[in-house]
């Protein structure tokens, strides 16, 4: 069974909570090429998109839900958006629940639009809403 | 910075810069490092991560405000993949940020990103505390 509009709204547990750590600041710094020195000092804060690397580990509970049939290798990225309600440091608990906002089914796709928080202690600290375009089986 | 200024950043990116990302990012698609699953799905090779294109390009407004700490939104709609050669030099994507508003200690500004003759994000927007 498809995914539809009738899934919107529901909600999954929450992942793991992912424990942000300096190296992993330096390493994604790095990663991107950016040498801003906020994020190489000892009270170092993260690259804002850091959230996706926690935003991303949150999916997962998407693709395993068989009533959505959805699968991973017939997924793209067509949007991101972030609000920042706080940069992400070392030392920060992050505990990322997804949810899905909107369903649009097209002939050959489904673009779902999911919104993953992520919340520190339980107070918000940046929420990463996606659209993911999903190329049915029969027309892959 | 006031309405209208902008501001370009040019990044190069290799296949090893598009492999560390992968470690970084723990996104271990394939289409990242191999030139035969980027082929078997449409690609012309090995492309970097859309969330690459996206967190590089944010440099072009945070190295303007300096504090990564004053971006409050950013937005982008992935238009096109940066296909990554598999040369010492890679391929260079161009970033512009303009300001096209500031109300209540906001600034809100119009982000390009290109590579060659492509777009490659799209209606890119991002929103940062200037006061």
């Amino acid at each position: 069974m498809p995914i539809t509009p009738e899934h919107v709204g529901r909600h999954f547990p929450p992942a793991p909570p992912y424990t942000v750590s300096r190296a992993k600041i330096e390493e994604f710094a790095v990663a991107l090429g950016d040498d801003n020195p906020a994020y190489f000092t000892d009270d170092a804060i993260a690259p804002p998109t850091f959230a996706a690397i926690i935003a991303a580990q949150a999916w997962g509970a998407l693709f395993d839900d068989e009533e959505l049939g959805l699968s991973l290798n017939r997924t793209m990225h067509g949007d991101q958006h972030f609000d920042f309600h706080r940069p992400l440091k070392a030392g920060d608990e992050v505990v990322a629940q997804l949810g899905i906002e909107r369903v649009r089914n097209r002939s050959t796709m489904d673009m779902v639009t999911i919104l993953v928080e992520l919340t520190v202690d339980g107070e918000p600290v940046c929420s990463a809403r996606s659209t993911l375009m999903h190329t049915k089986e029969e027309a892959a | 910075m006031n309405v209208g200024d902008s501001r370009e950043l040019r990044v190069r990116v290799t296949r090893s810069q598009v492999v560390r990302y992968s470690g970084a990012s723990t996104d271990f698609n394939e289409i990242h490092f191999s030139d035969r699953h980027a082929r078997a799905i449409g690609l012309p090779g090995v492309v970097a991560h859309g969330m690459w294109t996206m967190g590089a390009g944010l440099r072009v407004v945070t190295d303007w405000v300096e504090d990564p700490a004053r971006v409050l939104s950013y937005f982008v709609r992935f238009t096109r993949p940066v296909v990554v050669p598999d040369t010492d030099d890679g391929v260079e994507v161009v970033y512009t940020a303009t300001v096209a508003e500031i109300d209540g200690g906001v600034a809100k500004l119009t982000l390009t990103a290109t590579c060659g003759n492509d777009a490659v994000l799209g209606a890119a927007r991002a929103e940062v505390r200037v006061a």
